[in-house]
């Protein structure tokens, strides 16, 4: 239901002109990602896996760059296991410097929480990333990946420092000839740890974005 | 007496030099005080240099008509009866409804006022002097006069003769203003250059009076203020337009990223989350964009059409000329803008049909 808003939504901009800045880029889009979380605490591991659907957006000039990314759902685990469900938010907030033209340096938060019927665990981390990007056709595909690392971090519940790591690549298509519409296939993962406890998350994810990706 | 004789005389000789530095005024007056001593041949130098004064000195219409009245007497005076009827045709040209004042000269003069009458059309034309117009939006204003009420056609002409516009056509009573504008009959700027206001009887003046035909015709000389033109861009030089055709560098460099950001997709997961038994999805998205980065290098591979890069060299010639065009287009407006001086001489009268 929110991803057919998201297309009613990117159709009506489809019609509209891309940026009335000049100089000034924006994208903005919609997400839904098949997600695997992968929980360790104590030694004990829970695998749950689901749907998260979300938006994302992001405004670039020449040489700065500012997105964000916001998504929720909820994760299961395998029926039969003892293991409760969690619903899930996401988000990330980042600064951007353009510093080649294929290869951009990022700096800012990004938090995941969970809540279960046991109570609510929030991830706080501050990461420094690298993105690279290529040109596979000119204007019409191109690929990306981006590694990061935690620069510092908490996990909310019970309240500890945390830490971590992840990579993110995919590939960006232009959905027509003079489309102003994007696909894009992502993988995600990101590993962030705390004192025994560990949360590795993957994410399979399709979007559909307004403006040139950045 | 002797003594200003003499200073007059040399006065005279002296004249070449300084006439060139003195208004048509200054002329006038000494040319009208060589008559008064009697001195005819000085007296009538100075008016005819009086009468070609141009720019900033040149006579007044008054001024000229009494320079005429002046030059007349002074012709009759040295028995140059041709020379006489031409001064006073000019004059009659000039303003037909000018009057010889008798006080100030002798009957022979006034009788040979009255003999070119008889002989003019009683038609005459003056211009204002200098004028700067905007062609197209402005106009330079010649008068025509007519003691009768003749019936003409007044065009401008080129130096060959050719009509370059008809500036009026009908009967002249009293007077008429003929205005141009600067352009021809198809409304195309005219270039600098020497043309003649030409008048002349329409045919059927011509039959009513007998045949007899004349032509008035007032030089003018067109000049063009100068205009600053914005250059034409160059084309865009070779090294901007991108390979119409693929080669293998560009089939290399679109393989490259879709190889290479597969494998680190599929590979990175194994160093960030060591360990972790990571899903197919990362293969599933890896092997997707090493596959397209094949896909793109066999797109690129030699002598296939870019359609990509045959898009981007058509909007780059598209965009220069658009460009030529609209700087073209700026130049004509500014061609247009530009100021036309149009600077009369002095009117003549012929008898006998128009060449």
């Amino acid at each position: 239901m929110i991803l057919s808003m998201y297309v009613a939504m990117l159709a009506q901009l489809q019609t509209q002109s891309p940026s009335p800045l000049t100089g000034t880029q924006f994208t903005i889009g919609g997400l839904a990602a098949q997600q695997t979380v992968q929980s360790h605490v104590d030694g004990s591991n829970d695998r749950l896996t689901g749907l998260l659907l979300g938006i994302e957006g992001g405004l670039s000039s020449d040489r700065f760059a500012l997105r964000v990314r916001y998504g929720q759902g909820r994760v299961n685990a395998k029926p039969g296991t003892n293991v409760a469900a969690r619903d899930e938010v996401e988000g990330e907030a980042l600064l951007g410097f353009r510093a080649t033209p294929w290869l951009s340096l990022w700096a800012g938060p990004s938090a995941r929480a969970y809540t279960t019927a046991d109570g609510d665990q929030r991830w706080l981390i501050w990461s420094g990333r690298a993105t690279a990007r290529g040109t596979l056709i000119p204007g019409r595909m191109q690929s990306f990946i981006e590694v990061w690392g935690a620069v510092s971090g908490n996990v909310g519940n019970p309240a500890l420092k945390a830490g971590g790591r992840g990579s993110n690549g995919g590939l960006e298509v232009r959905l027509g000839d003079a489309s102003t519409l994007w696909g894009r296939l992502g993988y995600r993962i990101e590993s962030v740890h705390a004192d025994g406890l560990r949360e590795t998350v993957e994410s399979l994810t399709l979007s559909l974005l307004y403006g040139l990706p950045q | 007496m002797h003594r200003i004789l003499i200073a007059l005389t040399a006065c005279v000789l002296l004249a070449p030099v300084a006439a060139r530095a003195q208004s048509g005024t200054t002329l006038l007056e000494q040319g009208v005080r060589a008559y008064s001593v009697h001195e005819y041949d000085g007296g009538a130098w100075l008016l005819r240099r009086a009468l070609g004064a141009e720019g900033a000195g040149a006579l007044s219409p008054a001024e000229q008509a009494r320079a005429l009245a002046y030059l007349t007497a002074i012709e009759v005076a040295r028995n140059q009866r041709d020379s006489a009827l031409a001064a006073a045709r000019r004059l009659i040209v000039l303003d037909p409804r000018y009057r010889l004042d008798e006080q100030t000269f002798p009957p022979q003069v006034a009788a040979l006022y009255q003999e070119a009458r008889r002989s003019a059309p009683g038609v005459s034309i003056r211009a204002t002097g200098d004028t700067a117009i905007r062609p197209g939006t402005e106009s330079f204003v010649v008068h025509l006069g007519a003691s009768t009420a003749p019936e003409v056609t007044a065009t401008v002409n080129d130096p060959d003769g050719r009509v370059v516009r008809t500036l009026y056509s009908g009967t002249v009573r009293d007077s008429v203003d003929l205005r141009w504008n600067g352009l021809d009959a198809a409304g195309k700027l005219s270039d600098a250059g020497r043309y003649t206001i030409l008048v002349v009887p329409t045919a059927r003046e011509r039959r009513s009076a007998g045949g007899a035909g004349w032509s008035l015709r007032l030089p003018i000389e067109v000049a063009r203020t100068t205009v600053d033109t914005t250059p034409l861009p160059l084309a865009p030089p070779d090294s901007l337009f991108r390979p119409e055709r693929g080669d293998v560098r560009g089939a290399v460099r679109a393989l490259v990223p879709g190889v290479a950001v597969g494998a680190a997709i599929i590979i990175l997961p194994k160093v960030v989350a060591s360990g972790e038994h990571a899903s197919g999805a990362r293969v599933l998205v890896g092997g997707t964009v090493a596959i397209a980065g094949l896909a793109a290098f066999f797109s690129h591979h030699p002598g296939q059409q870019l359609a990509g890069n045959e898009q981007y060299n058509r909007s780059l010639r598209d965009n220069w000329r658009r460009n030529v065009a609209e700087i073209e287009r700026r130049n004509a407006d500014r061609v247009r803008q530009a100021r036309m001086i149009i600077r009369p001489g002095a009117a003549s009268f012929t008898t006998g049909d128009t060449p």
